[in-house]
């Protein structure tokens, strides 16, 4: 059945977590562990349904696959569209995997309102694939607020001391982010409206919609805020420490590994090809930004005392540079900044749920609670070294295939922010280092300390299998960047037209605004006839 | 599979380089409860890539062009790694380096680390060192040199911190990664800028493309310096030298492999490597030259200042490898290269000798082990000799030919001060090797008391020490059968021949590596070497230099006999009377000061603090002040809105009052 051309794979896979909320809703709110079953099953099934997406993808073409396309309110044009390409598909794979290993990683932290807990978390997962997949603007919309509601109850709810300020902190930071956004959205739809007559929202016809020079930029400012406050970007980050550290372990593990992701997606699926000049306009202020933010969320990172603030700011450092090489706008910096996605939400992920299980044996995070813990848990002392280093770019495990195709596109494309953003590589060895040594080297200070237990079966079940792709994607990279390949090229193939207009030519670039211009006004003067 | 197996080169390659990586993986995942089992491992994996590299050098010693094997890691189609394997005589010889003292090294650890918890971890460490290292070596191109270089500075990280208990172990590891991760930034940055304006990195083609002028000069220039910037990182070269000293905390058979015989040569290694690439830029050369000078002359003086064996010999290390980086930017491609050979022996050799002492007395501080009666472990005191001899370039050993070598390269060079710092190097290298020998071999009878400027040095020896205490009882209670208590003479067996045995082989290959000079000049220089009749230092004045090199060497022993060795001596030396000078070579030069000053003003206390507070009051405080004022201002609204009668005519007539006023003034 699932192989079928016409198996709607993408819908079920989006929804199968609202299914198993409805048993969760069935089940007494008393029994936790078959709620934490049921959830930890769906989340997998979900998670296997997904894995015939990578191996029924047809890497030769950069056209939507496994598209469903209904119409859904007419009149207006919006439609029921899904579909991904290379530049969505390992983020959809990302997500149904980190989504899994999330609710294994916060199986006993959580026993109070284990039932609403998990429910939240499945629901996030369904608007968090459908963020991915949704190829039309309301059905995106829908999603991407569907998505907030539940991580503010898991913040708010499940997440340490300062909860509330923190989820009110992310909500509001979230929401004045999309609500420009959805101005936005408007904007362009009667824009579109009025020049062709033809009301839709599909985004994919944005994609070949010529807008004039000044609307690119206003219409992309709005979606650089929504999108960077998201991503985050320098000086929009600071909602993302405060929710990091009062998240409950599941809820940072998703909130940087796939949440933050939904930034940078934006940027790719949105800010680049419906506003290509206005991209090319921008990319001063972004370079300049995403530098700032390495450097930045680097230096941050240097002094924090809790662990997990640090690897708060250890993102914003680390989505520098998956902006970085996406506005270096060529081939080895947009796939960098892809592989750069899925890396970050695989290390950050990692390391968030190190620190939790640091959490769950200790109640601290502060660093100088702990010290000498690799005396007491010496395999955990060597997976955390791995998901380290792994984080730091060292050579043969991810992250430094990633930050190597982004320095390239970086440098090809400027020298000056490359030479710049190398200064991160050496920092984020400093503040990963400083952090490893003071808690797991030296001698054991604490008595509590003493008898910390080492890993447990269920903390191996989901930390090994991040690490099996973190060392397979720094020895064998090839699989999974062959599979956008034809996606980003084809993007900067629309990209590319619209540049070399722009910059080699200089009169052609207006010509081709006024051209534009006219087409619109003579459209507009249509529709008024 | 067959391709393999075709190619019996190739095969030996592929076992040297990958097998150490196999015995890491099978250490690491299975037999890490098994200590004896996982060392067999380990050694079989290093032995068999000794036979391989040896059988390679055989094999390969004619060829006159370099054999080149390339395969492709693909990362995506569009962007390929080459990896594979470059063999020319530089490669072959490095590569039996690499492999010969990783072995003897090994063998050696089963006495030194016998009973330690840790024995499994610490091979698989060597394990991944050997790989990494192997790996490097035989890099083709400069990108797999470089991911190589890289993980061999993890290994390097993992071995120094590996007493984790001990505070400073873990901080050295960390300074050690960090400080020649700074330098590999500089490396870094010069690949991509040749990669932009040259577009191989192929070593063989840059040489080539170099040599004929192939490449805009500029661009060499830039990128040599930037490449070099790897170099100083790694080879501990002025002013990122100050990790290489306290990477000392790893354990003694550690500093022997990495920290002076191979891993931090592989700076030096490199500058070779693309020797042809940084002669044909002169600025690049003469930046390196001073740069090696004032490494060798800081690094000798740092060595004169101190008590602990292990840093003599750290500083000693750092000394000669500016001492080789002088030869090579001077242009003595082959000096260089020879006096890293030599190198590699003696001091390994000086080394694991500390090693014994440090094992036998459990102090590292050279008045202790003589006082303890140093002198009476014979087979270490005498390989210590021979090493010391050699380090000070005494005939016959093997360090007198390669020193001569350098000392030639730089008497031909034009301006003569370099060779006038060399012969100053010489002279202090001796004296404070022989400082060392003489303080263990005649021992003072009175407890020396510790300069006062010292004494920040002497307070984390004692911390060590202790710890180095405690770990060895630990040790010791779980080594069963082994009994090597502290007693002298009972009870050695195994233990002690495991730690000697390779003590005679290095000893040996001390005494007879020099007179294989003109062999390995042919072997290294191909037919150029026949042609020019060697490099540098054959000419009129060869015989005065010789005998010029040789005196100060001399004079240096001599010196450190009249102030340590003879009869009645203060033991104090010449430093003792001038405690300001003590203080500044005691505290290195205050380099380590000046940094940590750097880094606690700039970063820590200027730039972190300033974003810090900007996270905290500018961003977060203007956010948070903004909801304020949103909350206040909807208040106040709310305030006026009350529907209390009263209050909206108090706000009328207040209005009206404004207005009347208003109009009125």
């Amino acid at each position: 059945m699932m192989n079928s051309p016409n198996f709607p794979i993408l819908s079920v896979i989006t929804y199968l977590p609202l299914l198993g909320i409805l048993v969760i809703c069935l089940i007494n709110s008393k029994r936790h562990d078959l709620i934490r079953w049921v959830a930890f099953l769906t989340a997998a099934v979900t998670f296997l349904v997904s894995l015939p997406l990578y191996f029924r993808f047809d890497a030769g073409t950069w056209e939507m696959q496994f598209v469903e396309n209904i119409p859904w309110i007419s009149q207006y044009g919006i439609s029921y569209h899904m579909g991904v390409d290379g530049i969505s598909l390992l983020l959809v794979l990302l997500t149904t995997f980190l989504s899994a290993l999330a609710i294994l990683s916060t199986w006993s932290a959580v026993d109070k309102g284990v039932k609403g807990y998990m429910i939240s978390l499945l629901f996030l997962e369904t608007g968090m694939v459908g963020v991915f997949c949704a190829l039309d603007f309301v059905l995106f919309y829908v999603f991407w607020e569907v998505m907030l509601i539940p991580m503010y109850f898991i913040i708010g709810i499940w997440g340490g001391p300062r909860r509330i300020y923190a989820a009110v902190k992310f909500f509001i930071y979230t929401m004045s982010g999309s609500v420009l956004m959805l101005v936005a959205i408007l904007v362009l739809f009667f824009t579109h409206y009025h020049a062709t007559g033809i009301m839709t929202f599909d985004i994919l016809t944005y994609h070949r919609f010529g807008l004039p020079a000044n609307m690119q930029f206003w219409l992309f400012l709005a979606f650089f805020l929504a999108f960077a406050i998201k991503v985050p970007m320098f000086p929009f980050h600071t909602w993302l420490p405060d929710a990091h550290v009062e998240a409950p372990t599941a809820g940072s593990v998703i909130l940087a590994g796939v949440l933050l992701k939904m930034g940078t997606y934006g940027f790719l699926r949105f800010g680049l090809p419906i506003f290509p000049q206005a991209s090319v306009d921008f990319i001063p202020v972004i370079l300049i930004l995403s530098v700032i933010g390495i450097i930045y969320g680097a230096m941050v990172s240097l002094v924090q005392d809790d662990i997990k603030k640090l690897v708060a700011y250890s993102s914003v450092s680390h989505l520098g540079y998956c902006m970085l090489g996406m506005f270096a706008l060529n081939l080895e910096g947009v796939k960098g900044s892809i592989l750069q996605m899925i890396n970050h939400g695989l290390s950050t992920g990692a390391l968030f749920m190190i620190v939790g299980m640091l959490y769950e044996r200790r109640h601290t995070r502060l660093i100088s609670e702990y010290g000498g813990v690799m005396k007491v848990m010496p395999v955990f002392a060597t997976l955390f070294l791995l998901v380290a280093f792994s984080s730091m770019g060292v050579p043969g495990l991810n992250g430094f295939i990633g930050e190597l195709l982004i320095l390239i596109g970086a440098f090809k494309a400027s020298l000056g922010y490359g030479l710049l953003a190398t200064i991160g590589l050496v920092l984020g060895a400093v503040y990963l280092l400083w952090m490893y040594k003071r808690v797991m080297y030296g001698r054991i200070t604490k008595e509590e300390n003493k008898n910390l237990r080492d890993m447990t079966g269920r903390e191996y079940a989901y930390l090994v299998p991040i690490i099996v792709f973190i060392v397979w994607i720094g020895v064998y990279p090839k699989p999974f960047l062959d599979k956008m390949d034809v996606s980003v090229q084809h993007l900067l193939e629309v990209m590319g037209q619209q540049r070399t207009v722009m910059l080699d030519v200089p009169e052609h670039s207006e010509l081709r605004a006024t051209h534009a211009m006219n087409n619109y006004e003579q459209y507009a003067a249509d529709q008024g006839r | 599979m067959s391709w393999l197996f075709k190619d019996p080169v190739l095969l030996a390659a592929v076992l040297c380089t990958w097998l150490p990586f196999l015995s890491m993986a099978v250490i690491l995942i299975f037999t890490r409860h098994k200590p004896q089992l996982s060392s067999y491992i380990s050694i079989g994996a290093v032995s068999t890539s000794l036979i391989c590299a040896l059988y390679l050098l055989i094999k390969l010693v004619h060829v006159g062009e370099p054999v080149e094997y390339r395969t492709a890691w693909l990362i995506a189609d569009d962007i390929i790694i080459p990896f594979g394997y470059l063999f020319d005589p530089l490669s072959l010889l490095m590569l039996l380096i690499v492999a010969v003292i990783s072995f003897l090294v090994q063998v050696y650890s089963l006495g030194y680390m016998a009973g330690d918890p840790g024995f499994s971890r610490y091979y698989a460490f060597q394990s991944l060192f050997a790989w990494a290292m192997m790996d490097m070596v035989i890099a083709p191109g400069m990108l797999q040199l470089y991911i190589f270089w890289e993980l061999v500075g993890l290994a390097s990280y993992l071995l120094i911190g590996f007493y984790y208990e001990k505070w400073s172990a873990g901080q050295a590891g960390k300074k050690a990664f960090v400080m020649t991760r700074l330098g590999d930034i500089g490396f870094f940055l010069g690949l991509i800028l040749l990669v932009l304006g040259f577009g191989d990195l192929g070593i063989v083609a840059m040489n080539e493309a170099a040599q004929a002028q192939a490449i805009p000069s500029y661009l060499i220039t830039a990128s040599a310096l930037l490449i070099f910037c790897g170099v100083i990182g790694k080879s501990a070269q002025f002013p990122l030298l100050t990790w290489l000293p306290d990477a000392m905390e790893g354990p003694t058979p550690v500093s022997a492999l990495l920290h002076s015989a191979t891993m931090v040569a592989a700076g030096v290694y490199m500058f070779s490597r693309i020797f042809p690439f940084f002669a044909a830029s002169p600025t690049a050369m003469a930046i390196a030259l001073a740069i090696g000078t004032i490494t060798m002359l800081l690094s000798s003086t740092m060595a004169m200042a101190t008590y602990d064996i292990k840093q003599v010999w750290a500083y000693s290390t750092v000394s000669q490898l500016g001492f080789m980086v002088m030869g090579l930017a001077a242009g003595g491609y082959f000096a260089g290269v020879f006096h890293l050979t030599t190198h590699a022996g003696f001091k390994a050799l000086l080394f694991l000798c500390s090693g014994v002492f440090i094992h036998e007395y459990h102090s590292n501080d050279m008045r202790d082990i003589g006082k303890g009666g140093g002198r009476s472990l014979k087979i270490p005191m005498v390989c210590m000799t021979v090493g010391a001899l050699a380090l000070s370039g005494v005939f016959p050993f093997s360090g007198f030919f390669s020193k001569e070598a350098i000392m030639g390269v730089l008497a031909a060079y034009p301006n003569k001060i370099w060779l006038l710092a060399g012969l100053l190097g010489a002279l202090m290298t001796a004296y404070y090797s022989f400082r060392l020998i003489f303080m263990i071999l005649f021992p003072k009878k009175v407890d020396a008391t510790m300069p006062h400027d010292a004494v920040h040095y002497h307070q984390e020896k004692d911390d060590k020490i202790q710890i180095d205490h405690e770990e060895a009882a630990a040790g010791h209670g779980a080594a069963h059968g082994h009994g090597s208590s502290h007693g002298h003479e009972e009870g050695h067996g195994n233990v002690f021949w495991y730690m000697a045995w390779p003590l005679i082989i290095l000893t040996t290959i001390t005494l007879v590596l020099g007179f294989f000079q003109h062999s390995l000049e042919g072997f290294l220089l191909g037919h150029a070497a026949d042609a020019h009749g060697g490099e540098g230092g054959h000419g009129a004045g060869h015989y005065a230099l010789l005998i010029a090199a040789v005196s100060m060497g001399l004079a240096g022993i001599a010196w450190a006999y009249y102030e340590f060795g003879r009869k009645g001596a203060s033991q104090e030396g010449f430093l003792a009377r001038l405690p300001k000078t003590q203080a500044l070579f005691a505290n290195r030069w205050y380099i380590d000061r000046f940094l940590r000053r750097f880094l606690d003003r700039a970063i820590y206390g200027g730039l972190t603090n300033v974003f810090t507070r900007n996270d905290r009051r500018v961003i977060d405080g203007g956010i948070d002040g903004f909801c304020l004022f949103t909350i206040g201002s909807g208040r106040l609204f709310s305030f006026l809105q009350s529907g209390m009668l009263q209050y909206n005519l108090l706000v009328m007539v207040a209005a009206v009052g404004l207005v009347v006023l208003y109009f009125v003034v």
